[in-house]
């Protein structure tokens, strides 16, 4: 990642800031030309004051050639002119600046652009090329200036020629009219080659003389064709690289092709970015270029630089995100790890899992709530495993029971019937009488203890939907009122007020208000009666909770006192041996109690007893 | 009705020992008594002759119980029907009373205990106990 981002990052600074170059070099380029313009401008607006001048007019008529030798000493000491002169109609030369101010009238070629002011009769500037004989003519001085030794550049177009000695310069002519009379044309100019003006006032405004590493930042060139003639381009030895040439490739796409150039290219002796454009003389013809170019190498210092410290920031960051890396692995990972192998040593049944140490902050929290949830998990699963046993054991229990209830209460009834067909002859003596009752007592005590079974075994959550407590005890009543009157005991029901409806699984409270019932006949004498009535009453534990209460009052053999408090153990029983098993009361207390219920007991020994069973108001878990 | 059916008693039930208790102590007391160890069986014989009142096991097995019960509400409305049961849950009771018995007596039970149940579904003294049930 780091190392995409640092290529795809080095190559975008690596375009921006060569593109940013190209666009410098490019905008430079237009500054020079307009360096370059003004100062042909500048010749141009010189020679005009100049026939603007008073007396200047007459001057060439009389032919005062020391006043206009005087004239053009002046404008060109001010425009900085290397040749003026005045040339008259016919073309011949009146005078002129230089070794010799008055030339031999017979040879004398005449300053093209002169020429050309005479053949139009109007302004000229512009720049021009000035053959070598022409600068013999004018100015010995300026043709020594001219000629330019060529030095050898590799890239350069291979040509025959050592030197130049042709001139390019900036020039302009102004035809001096007298009234309308065309008397003559004023010229003059700069001679390019070898000249500092342009190129140094370039590399002072554009490139404010700014060096980079002791060298000059920013060159600028003027070339005559493809030879530099006039640069602030130094060579090896010190000296401006004057003599060279441009690239072949420059040479054709801008001289010939007429483009503006802009490229990197070796110039000299180091990289620039360059740029070029055609210069165009008097007649239109490309006859030259002006060439611009910076320091590569400062540029490509900067993208070094840019380039390293992004390379640092990418390397610090890299470092930091390994850093990082590791602590979150060793603070969140590692723990985190801890917890995936504590799941699934939970997940095999493992309820005691080893997390390591505590960590600090969320981590910490998430360890934390991972212990007490399996902690938690455990005993839930102690306690699921616990019920389950419980069901189980129920479920084995209520099936054995049903089991053992049908096929042995078949084979009771045949024992019980014949027994007693038995007692009731007469021609059995009383021993037989004696064994035969105990064989109807010991049968009856299998048919309780296998009852007690049944009920222990149907003890299953409740199902709870609103009752009406009346409706309830009437059905229970009912059902017992056979048995009770084949025992000869009434059974009295005497209904409560406004007894609100309850919620309650209304199988199991049957089967507990039976069972109390069923218990309560057993302790009745024939010819006695149980009376059951309901009530809306407070709980006697806690006076603020309303519930309803049945009242089941026997006037039976009443209960111990020391065996009241053993009423509600499972197999607990008071009566002889074979008239119970113990079970129904405990189960009744079990279904009251999951209702939120109680049962109390007020006894008194020979007197009889009386069971409330008092349900809650509202709704209670089991 | 017939006429001459008045003093005998049905029992269905799919152990002899049962049938054969409940012959011994109904005879004694002078009922006269039919057997059936099946629901096809005690239909047979209803077809032939009607009791004046049927005891019957309801958990034989298949469901007897319950189907001879349904095919008797049908046809024999007006006979008296005592389930015997050695397995007396709330819900087998509350099915026996919604299908109609008149009353039910738990297995095992005394000869006194049959005679008296027998006797009050006879004289009516037992109104059906289920009426208010569920």
């Amino acid at each position: 990642m780091g190392v995409v981002s640092l290529f795809v990052g080095g190559q975008l600074l690596y375009k921006s800031v060569l593109s940013e170059a190209q666009i410098r070099v490019s905008l430079d380029l237009n500054a020079a030309r307009e360096i370059y313009q003004a100062r042909i401008k500048l010749v141009n607006v010189s020679l005009n004051i100049t026939t603007l001048g008073f007396g200047f007019v007459s001057a060439i008529k009389q032919r005062d050639i020391q006043e206009l030798q005087h004239r053009l000493g002046r404008m060109s000491v001010h425009a900085e002119l290397d040749f003026a002169g005045i040339v008259t109609g016919n073309g011949k030369v009146l005078c002129r600046i230089g070794p010799d101010p008055m030339p031999d009238k017979r040879h004398q070629p005449v300053n093209p652009i002169a020429e050309l002011a005479i053949k139009r009769q109007a302004p000229i500037a512009g720049t021009v090329i000035l053959s070598e004989d022409f600068l013999f003519s004018e100015n010995s001085e300026l043709a020594n200036l001219a000629r330019v030794q060529f030095l050898p550049t590799p890239t350069a177009d291979p040509i025959k020629e050592i030197e130049g000695a042709s001139g390019m310069a900036l020039a302009a002519a102004i035809p001096v009219f007298d009234q309308s009379e065309f008397i003559g044309v004023l010229y003059g100019g700069i001679l390019l080659n070898r000249s500092k003006c342009i190129v140094d006032r370039v590399r002072d405004t554009v490139f404010l003389n700014q060096t980079y590493k002791g060298r000059t930042f920013g060159v600028a060139s003027i070339f005559l064709s493809d030879l530099r003639i006039s640069t602030n381009a130094i060579t090896q030895d010190g000296k401006r690289a004057i003599g060279t040439r441009v690239s072949k490739e420059v040479e054709e796409r801008v001289l010939i092709g007429g483009d503006t150039w802009t490229q990197r290219a070796f110039v000299v002796r180091d990289w620039y970015i360059t740029a070029y454009e055609p210069i165009t003389d008097i007649y239109g013809n490309k006859v030259g270029m002006l060439g611009l170019g910076i320091m590569e190498e400062k540029y490509l210092d900067i993208r070094r630089k840019a380039l390293s410290v992004f390379i640092l920031i990418t390397a610090a960051g890299t470092v930091l995100a390994f850093g990082l890396g590791s602590l979150l692995a060793h603070r969140i990972m590692v723990p985190v790890r801890r917890l995936i192998e504590a799941s699934q040593q939970v997940s095999e049944g493992h309820f005691n899992p080893e997390i390591g140490p505590i960590s600090i902050g969320e981590i910490g929290v998430l360890q934390k709530t991972f212990k007490d949830m399996v902690a938690a998990l455990g005993r839930r699963r102690a306690e699921s495993e616990n019920q389950l046993l419980h069901s189980e054991k129920q479920a084995s229990v209520g099936r054995l029971a049903a089991g053992v209830a049908h096929e042995i209460n078949n084979p009771l009834t045949g024992v019980l019937t014949f027994t007693h067909m038995l007692l009731r002859r007469n021609d059995i003596n009383d021993e037989m009488r004696s064994d035969l009752e105990t064989i109807a007592n010991a049968t009856e005590r299998v048919r309780k203890i296998v009852k007690g079974l049944l009920d222990f075994s149907r003890q299953t959550s409740l199902d709870r939907e609103p009752a009406e407590v009346n409706r309830l005890v009437k059905s229970a009543v009912s059902l017992m009122e056979n048995q009770a009157l084949v025992k000869g005991i009434r059974i009295v029901f005497e209904p409560g007020q406004d007894i609100p409806m309850l919620t309650l699984d209304r199988s199991q409270m049957q089967g507990a208000l039976l069972n109390i019932i069923l218990n309560a006949l057993d302790a009745t004498q024939p010819g006695e009666e149980i009376r059951i009535s309901t009530n809306f009453i407070s709980s006697v534990i806690d006076m603020d909770q309303k519930g309803v209460e049945i009242a089941i009052t026997d006037t039976g053999s009443g209960i111990q006192p020391d065996h009241l408090d053993q009423l509600f153990d499972p197999f607990f029983t008071t009566k002889e041996v074979g008239q119970g098993t113990g079970l129904g009361l405990a189960v009744s207390l079990g279904i009251v109690e999951r209702h939120g219920g109680t049962i109390r007991v007020q006894s008194e020994v020979g007197k009889g007893s009386t069971f409330c069973i008092w349900l809650p108001l509202d709704e209670h878990e089991d | 009705m017939n006429m001459k059916t008045e003093n005998i008693i049905l029992v269905v039930d799919d152990e002899d020992i049962v049938l054969d208790s409940c012959r011994r102590v109904l005879e004694a007391d002078g009922f006269e008594v039919m057997l059936a160890s099946s629901a096809e069986e005690a239909l047979e014989i209803m077809e032939r002759r009607l009791p004046v009142a049927l005891l019957m096991d309801i958990k034989m097995p298949e469901r007897d119980g319950i189907y001879l019960m349904g095919q008797i509400r049908e046809k024999w409305r007006e006979i008296p029907v005592i389930v015997m049961t050695g397995y007396p849950t709330t819900e087998t009771i509350a099915e026996a009373a919604r299908m109609g018995a008149a009353t039910f007596i738990s297995k095992p039970f005394t000869p006194d205990e049959l005679v008296e149940t027998v006797r009050r579904v006879l004289k009516k003294v037992i109104q059906p106990v289920f009426s208010s049930y569920g």
